[in-house]
């Protein structure tokens, strides 16, 4: 049994959807051959070592992976967060290079149980993107405001992050619910709406998605639901500032440091540009209608061509994506909580998708029209 | 111009943009018959009232118009998920008055755009639900008055606490006098704005038809910071706009009286010196027969709270010394404080002691069954459009009194216009664009 234990393997999302336009695994990025084992050390006591593979060889420090382990102490009834600081290797957090990992974690046996045995690990990986530090132009006022007039925004500067490449899927989100879900908490009965989002509660209370959504953008989820899950995997949402960045991209595409890579076009209007979604006839996302090719919501990833300096997908058109910023312009301000969401939808015509286009929500809206990704918050960045 | 038709309007107002048909007839509606609805300006408001409408069974939300395209998605999205089925987006609101199949326009428009869409619209045959403030204007909402009664069409003010049900049993409470003789009501809008951003004026965003949203206010350069609410050019001001509620309550309260007989007023720009031409602090007295009717409003205040949320739909009352949207009722014999929101109301006697509480439920619900009941029953609504013009109108006075230098304006109620100050009477009404005037005979 204790060999079974020790040896017990972990969950792992393992399809990989390929994309229309380029091979692209925009669920969780797969992790292979997961072994967990507790090793006893001489010294510090038991730790609990974690070994598994990243094999896309498209990790790179500029698209890398973020790690995060999530275990059970009482046979997978509940699941909390590894901290990360309880974690030594090279497999965790932001990983910039594919191949065999390795994972410690110290201390369980002072802060998880006095047997770490009885601890289940989880593995799972999020294709991410590079947005290093340095000056940006940001024509969108926080809190809402816009101001296309600008010819030279302010010279506005954010740490390094990383973001999310492509938006949550509803396979992530429904893997998500089957851990803590249970009593049905982040999930709402529109969410099984085959044709718009296609998650669907069991009657154990369980998640199953409706066969082929796994690689669509999860929708109808409020932003209590897209903090909820951002929590539950150690990321949080973008702000106003980060989203537009990554959009645009800095005034360097490698950042104010190296300075090597001036962007071509930091002041554009889209992230592959200034030519609009369907200029010259060419579908650069999903807007509105059913001449891009998706009548409703596309797979994430769909129009990869077309994705920001930074590698990032479907920034503009598929779904608007909550931000952390509070609307701030309204005399609202204070009491109802409004939040901003960036970015056009498969609703949106097609100037709505650009840098700019912004909307205000209450927090508990679910819609069709919205969904979210994460980011890596500099104060954690290695 | 004289009697006005719908050709001679498009032709005279909007140029040559438009169908020229026939004002067509209002459809006769049958008990079963879904009532359609457009809905003109996809705001916060706007979006939410169709929200509102295309859950109902008896409705259909079959058009969504902005001129501004960027904000189709939201509104569509909600309508859609809300009815199962797609409206029509449109940015000129002409194509719905020109579609015989709609019976009603939403108008929740910026101010400078209610009397012109609404107007059209009972022309056309089409009943209206028009978001307060009623008018840009006093004159306007002369106009809007006039145009329902000419063409017999139900226009329902957006000040739906006249239909909440605590409303109501405070004024059967007033009216059975437990307040004694009211010489006295008090009204509050003290509240927190933010100031204007600074920007240069820019281009136009694409998809956004700036001629149609300026309409019959002046065109000025567009600005991406300018808010509509804190010009005169667009707006009755975000006092005004928003005061408009409870003072209605007030009126509601006490019997509704007409007009005021004369009006003073202070106000001034004292915090919020970002560009505005609208004061952020305003005191003013009403005088009615046998009544004085007074405003406390600033912007500036951020202790003086809105109901929250938590309160309004619960059996709590809001920390009434900083509610800043009451409405107090001082009587001979007792004193009544009422909450907006579904705050609920309380009394107290002449000994100060509290005789009578009564929560409240916020009338959204109520004031728009009310709606579609006169729809269909050609009965007057519960906030009639002369009744959302008598509530906006003293804010009206009280805003050319302070663009006159605060003084005190008799008002003439069988002319509505000013008896002791010609140059406020230039207020009563603004000077029209070429091609986008409101006729005199509507």
């Amino acid at each position: 049994m204790a060999r079974q234990r020790r040896l017990r393997s972990i969950r792992v999302c393992a399809a990989i959807w390929l994309a229309l336009c380029a091979g692209v695994e925009a669920r969780w990025l797969p992790t292979h051959d997961v072994k967990v084992r507790v090793e006893h050390t001489e010294m510090g006591g038991p730790r609990i070592a974690v070994e598994y593979e990243l094999k896309d060889p498209n990790i790179s420090p500029e698209s890398p992976a973020y790690v995060f382990l999530r275990y059970s102490k009482d046979l997978g009834d509940n699941w909390q967060l590894v901290p990360m600081d309880a974690l030594q290797g090279n497999g965790f957090d932001i990983v910039e290079r594919p191949g065999r990992k390795e994972v410690f974690w110290w201390g369980t046996d002072q802060t998880v149980t006095t047997d770490p045995e009885q601890i289940e690990v989880r593995v799972r990986a999020i294709a991410m993107a590079r947005a290093p530090s340095g000056r940006f132009v940001m024509k969108a006022l926080p809190g809402g405001g816009r101001d296309e007039s600008r010819k030279t925004g302010p010279d506005t500067n954010l740490p390094l992050y990383y973001m999310a490449k492509y938006e949550t899927t509803v396979a992530m989100y429904a893997d998500y619910l089957n851990e803590v879900g249970g009593e049905g908490a982040g999930w709402n009965q529109r969410m099984a709406r085959a044709d718009r989002c296609g998650i669907i509660q069991e009657s154990n209370h369980t998640y199953s998605v409706a066969p082929g959504r796994e690689d669509y953008p999860v929708t109808y989820v409020s932003w209590y639901d897209a903090m909820g899950f951002l929590r539950w995997c150690g990321l949080r949402l973008p702000t106003e500032a980060e989203w537009e960045k990554a959009l645009r991209g800095g005034l360097y595409l490698d950042g104010d440091e190296a300075k090597a890579r001036p962007n071509p076009r930091p002041e554009r209007r889209y992230p592959w540009g200034d030519e609009a979604p369907d200029e010259g006839g060419v579908y650069r996302c999903n807007f509105d209608g059913e001449d891009d090719g998706f009548e409703r919501l596309a797979p994430v990833g769909s129009f990869g061509k077309f994705a920001s300096p930074y590698g990032i997908c479907d920034l503009a058109g598929n779904v608007a994506e909550w931000t952390l910023d509070w609307y701030s312009t309204s005399y609202h301000v204070g009491l109802d909580g409004f939040r901003t969401v960036r970015g056009g939808s498969w609703m949106a015509v097609p100037e709505g998708c650009d840098a700019v286009t912004g909307a205000t929500q209450l927090p508990l809206q679910e819609s069709s029209i919205m969904g979210f990704r994460g980011v890596q918050s500099p104060a954690t960045a290695p | 111009m004289g009697t006005l038709n719908r050709r001679a309007f498009l032709r005279s107002s909007f140029g040559t943009v438009g169908a020229l048909a026939l004002w067509p007839s209002a459809r006769a509606l049958g008990a079963n018959d879904k009532i359609v609805m457009g809905v003109m300006g996809l705001g916060g408001r706007g979006t939410y009232l169709a929200e509102k409408f295309a859950e109902r069974p008896d409705v259909e939300v079959a058009y969504l118009c902005d001129p501004n395209t960027r904000r189709f998605a939201r509104a569509r999205e909600a309508v859609e998920e809300a009815q199962d089925r797609s409206p029509k987006m449109v940015q000129d609101f002409r194509r719905m008055l020109d579609d015989k199949s709609v019976d009603v326009l939403i108008n929740a428009t910026p101010d400078h755009w209610h009397a012109m869409a609404s107007i059209l619209a009972c022309q056309a045959g089409k009943d209206v639900f028009v978001e307060k403030p009623l008018a840009h204007n006093i004159w306007e909402g002369r106009k809007m008055v006039e145009a329902a009664r000419k063409y017999q069409r139900v226009i329902q003010v957006g000040m739906q606490s006249r239909s909440a049900p605590y409303a109501h049993k405070a004024r059967d409470y007033i009216r059975a006098g437990k307040l004694g003789e009211v010489y006295l009501v008090r009204v509050y809008n003290m509240m927190q704005h933010p100031k204007q951003r600074e920007a240069p004026d820019g281009p136009v965003p694409d998809g956004f038809d700036y001629e149609l949203w300026c309409g019959p206010a002046p065109k000025r350069p567009y600005n991406p910071s300018r808010q509509w609410l804190n010009q005169f050019d667009y707006s009755c001001g975000p006092i005004a706009g928003d005061a408009v509620h409870q003072f209605d309550l007030a009126r509601f309260l006490v019997g509704d009286p007409l007009y005021p007989s004369a009006v003073s007023q202070t106000g001034a720009i004292r915090s919020l010196r970002d560009g505005r031409d609208m004061p952020d602090t305003q005191m003013a007295l009403f005088e009615y027969d046998g009544l004085t009717m007074t405003l406390d409003a600033s912007l500036w205040t951020p202790y003086m709270k809105k109901i929250p949320a938590s309160i309004r739909d619960s059996d709590r009352f809001p920390d009434w010394p900083f509610c800043s949207t009451k409405v107090e009722v001082l009587g001979t014999q007792g004193f009544m404080v009422f909450g907006r929101h579904g705050g609920g109301w309380q009394a107290y006697d002449g000994n100060s002691e509290l005789v009578h509480s009564e929560f409240g439920r916020q009338g959204d619900k109520e004031h728009q069954d009310n709606f579609i009941d006169c729809i269909r029953s050609r009965k007057r609504p519960t906030s009639d459009v002369e009744i959302g013009h008598l509530s906006v109108l003293p804010f009206h006075i009280a805003n050319i009194s302070y663009r006159v230098g605060n003084q005190r304006l008799q008002f003439d109620p069988a002319t509505e216009s000013f008896t002791n100050c010609d140059e406020a009477n230039q207020y009563l009404k603004r000077q029209y664009r070429p091609g986008w005037a409101i006729p005199e005979s509507v």
